[in-house]
């Protein structure tokens, strides 16, 4: 039967009330039951019982209550029994014979709640072989001791350890036949499980029962005779069909009739156990059915293990998100997941991404890669490798493409399956949102990173207009020159050819202005090339000239002969330096002249190029040398202070560094570490590496 | 144009000092082609040293404003300083249109924007000249 817990704080005080006294009624009427139940067959001298059912009902209903409850349950047991043996039984014997009994369930329900830590579950081998020890080893010795004693006080036996032994025996054998399924029906009864059977279920069970009917009836109520009763061996198929269908309570329900079919017939005197003397039928009697018992419980606790592993496994596969497809060491799909299977089910992915269950993943990969499909290439190779033993894990990604468009973005990662047969776990993953929300925001940093530049030049604007006017000047006045001469007809032809190459020249000075300008201005996608350090800072202190000029700042640049290239994108880079210079030039604002700026660039120990732009201002607050770089931090009156953190931000991309140091002497020096890349065919710097780059 | 005749028989000397190698060698030739003599310089000391030494007889100076090391300001006041009283323009690549207070106060009317046609140019030199 499916059975689920509810929780144990569900339900209100009412259903609780409630819910107890049905547990009180169900425990008072099945008390009653299995004290007649009990009544039938006794060992003849002894007087206790061979089976006694009380001590199963007692004990489950105690294991799955609340122990505020117990002393209501146990009152409810004890009144049964009197009730039913309240004539033809002495007080005392009645009241000892209750004390064992009530002391007996006790200890097996406190047992089983705490080695089962609550309610109790018996859904594995070792949950069952816990309650074994719980309900069938140590609580019969409980009950055992004092029972022995009511017999050798009410009996004069002269034995204690002859009614100690049946006693044990016969709680032994209730506690293991009985207490599973008293268990499922006191947790029904207490509201702490909810039924939510099928009706094929339903039906099974109804068939179960009925082979189980007819089994008993041939095996304990027949008279085969034959040198071995056969018809007994009939009810082990039907025993093993209830512990594997409907667990230790299905098998703990079916014994539980076996044997309450076996006493009837051993107190008619039918069945495979018709020894002359009784006592030997009972005895026979109880170890046919401890020894059947342990062993379809232990069968039926191997069966709920798997069948929880089983179903477990199956949730797993259902409920992955990522596309999971496991394979043996040949490469062929052994098991995949429901996500996988259904991918595999599209139309529109490629065919190495159409494998099922039964298919040859690496095969299949190779065939399509043998028709020039790099993915597949690349996924043969991952897979081989990793089932070859040389790699542990791969990842790789890809992208699905329609009529060349990226329809979608994916990883595969293959990991050796741990194992001693081998194979591997390939998991697919859909990363086309997070692609696109990256390059989302790659795209919002380079509009960003583009609006801080118009900034930075609308800083320089005055400096600018006065860079393009320089040539503008020389051009006019050249050309005004010549048309003098010209009018004049002196000037000589070789003057006028010197003018005329002057005022190209200027005019390719004026162009270069403006190339600059447009260049930093362009929102243009990032473009990544090698840029020669010195030409990074020449580019830049040619552009920041006429602002160097007006802030009397004398720059000056020392740059290392014979560096590498750096790759990187040099619009970028140039904002970076102009940033720096500019900061550098505030910083000397309150300086008096000489306000030297000194830029640097030489190789790094690091394996790079180290920038710095070196200011002799005041220098910066120890406390803001760090979060200069935060967005919104600045020293200038006005400004946004996002300069430097976007400098940064740019920087990181580039796999670089920023800091700033304080100088000994006077002001501030700030750091750029940039990495040498081996040339613009170098893989793009991914934007995944840019750590805590949307500052902004 | 005819602002050449106006001005005087003698050929005046004009001193152009400008640390823009283009500028200077452009407004250089306007100012003889205007039949001016005109004599660059690329910095304020180097026009100071040329003066100390006595070989800048100008009539006339046209000096940049921005400039590194001495700006036009700078070397206006240097001149003061030493009380050489010469007719000066000065002229800017600056977009700004209004002329620094500073100037105003050492008593510099003649701030012209660059670039700065022929015409304006003859005509500031010929008001410099012709107030002094």
């Amino acid at each position: 039967m499916t059975v689920e817990l509810s929780p144990l704080t569900a339900g209100h005080a009412h259903d609780r009330g409630r819910s107890l006294l049905t547990v009180l009624l169900i425990l008072f009427v099945l008390s009653i039951a299995g004290n007649l139940i009990g009544s039938i067959l006794r060992y003849p001298n002894i007087g206790s019982a061979v089976l006694f059912p009380p001590y199963a009902v007692l004990t489950a209903a105690l294991a799955v209550s609340p122990r505020r409850h117990w002393i209501w349950l146990a009152g409810v047991s004890v009144l049964a029994h009197v009730v039913t043996f309240l004539f033809g039984w002495p007080l005392s014997w009645l009241l000892l014979a209750n004390v064992a009994n009530t002391a007996r369930a006790l200890a097996a329900a406190l047992l089983l709640t705490w080695f089962l830590s609550g309610l109790p579950r018996l859904d594995g081998v070792k949950a069952l072989l816990l309650f074994a020890v719980a309900a069938v080893v140590l609580a019969p010795a409980v009950g055992a001791t004092i029972g022995a004693a009511n017999v050798v006080l009410h009996r004069h036996v002269d034995s204690f350890w002859t009614p100690w032994m049946a006693w044990y025996v016969s709680s032994a054998l209730t506690g293991l036949t009985m207490i599973p399924a008293m268990l499922v029906v006191f947790a029904y009864a207490g509201g702490r499980r909810r039924a939510g059977a099928t009706g094929r279920r339903v039906a099974e069970a109804a068939l179960l029962a009925l082979a189980l009917a007819a089994t008993c009836g041939a095996a304990f109520l027949g008279n085969f005779d034959g040198p071995v009763s056969l018809p007994l061996y009939a009810l082990f198929p039907v025993l093993i069909w209830a512990a594997l269908r409907f667990g230790a309570a299905g098998a703990s329900a079916a014994l539980t009739v076996a044997v309450v079919v076996a006493i009837w017939g051993v107190d008619r005197g039918v069945g495979p156990f018709r020894a002359p003397v009784p006592e030997d039928n009972v005895y026979a009697l109880q170890m046919f059915m401890l020894f059947t018992s342990a062993f379809v419980l232990c069968l039926a606790g191997v069966a709920a293990g798997r069948k929880a592993v089983v179903d477990l496994h199956g949730a797993l596969l259902a409920s992955v998100h990522d596309q999971v497809a496991v394979i043996d060491a040949d490469g062929e799909v052994i098991e995949t997941s429901d996500s996988w299977r259904r991918f595999a089910e599209r139309s529109d992915v490629p065919a190495f991404d159409r494998v099922h269950v039964g298919d040859r993943y690496l095969a299949l990969c190779q065939a399509v890669a043998g028709g020039r499909d790099g993915t597949a290439a690349r996924i043969a190779d991952s897979v081989r490798s990793v089932l070859g033993g040389e790699r542990r894990r791969v990842e790789l990604e890809y992208d699905h493409r329609h009529h060349d468009a990226v329809v979608g973005s994916y990883t595969i990662s293959v990991e050796a399956l741990a194992r001693a047969e081998g194979g591997a776990v390939v998991t697919r993953a859909d990363v086309t949102a997070r692609r696109q929300a990256q390059h989302q925001i790659d795209e919002q940093r380079r509009e960003v990173f583009h609006l801080a530049r118009v900034a930075v030049l609308g800083q320089l604007s005055g400096a600018i207009a006065h860079e393009l006017n320089q040539p503008l000047t020389a051009i006019l006045s050249n050309a005004e020159a010549a048309r003098m001469l010209l009018r004049q007809q002196g000037g000589e032809p070789g003057e006028i050819a010197e003018i005329l190459r002057d005022i190209i020249a200027e005019d390719r000075r004026a162009a270069a202005v403006v190339e600059r300008l447009h260049a930093l201005l362009r929102r243009g996608e990032r473009h990544l090339q090698d840029i020669h350090p010195k030409e990074l800072v020449d580019d830049v202190l040619g552009l920041a000239h006429a602002e160097l000029v007006s802030r009397r700042v004398d720059a000056v640049a020392l740059v290392e002969p014979y560096l590498e290239p750096l790759c990187g994108d040099k619009v970028q880079l140039q904002q970076v330096l102009l940033n720096l210079i500019l900061n550098g030039c505030e910083a000397m604002a309150a300086s008096p002249s000489p306000r030297r700026l000194v830029v640097a660039v030489g190789a790094d120990p690091a394996g790079g190029v180290r920038l710095t732009v070196r200011d002799h201002g005041a220098g910066i607050a120890p406390d803001l040398l760090e979060r200069l770089f935060e967005p919104f931090v600045t020293t200038k009156p006005s400004g946004l202070g996002l300069g430097l953190s976007i400098a940064r931000s740019i920087v990181a991309a580039h796999g670089g560094r920023l800091w700033a140091e304080n100088n000994a002497d006077a002001g501030a020096t700030v750091h750029c570490f940039l990495p040498v890349v081996a040339g613009p065919t170098a893989p793009a710097i991914h934007s995944t590496s840019v750590a805590g780059a949307v500052e902004v | 144009m005819g602002h050449d005749r106006t001005l005087p028989a003698r050929v005046l000397s004009i001193a152009i000092v400008d640390d823009d190698a283009g500028v200077r060698v452009s407004v250089s030739r306007l100012c003889r082609a205007f039949g001016l003599h005109a004599v660059p310089y690329a910095s304020g000391g180097e026009f100071l040293a040329a003066l100390d030494a006595g070989t800048a007889p100008a009539d006339c100076l046209l000096i940049d404003a921005h400039m590194p090391t001495m700006t036009g300001f700078e070397l206006i006041s240097q001149l003061l300083a030493r009380d050489v009283r010469i007719p000066t323009i000065v002229f800017t690549a600056d977009a700004t249109p209004a002329v620094p207070a500073a100037y105003v106060a050492a008593g510099i009317s003649n701030y012209l924007r660059k670039p700065l046609p022929a015409a304006d140019l003859m005509a500031a030199i010929e008001s410099a000249v012709g107030g002094a």
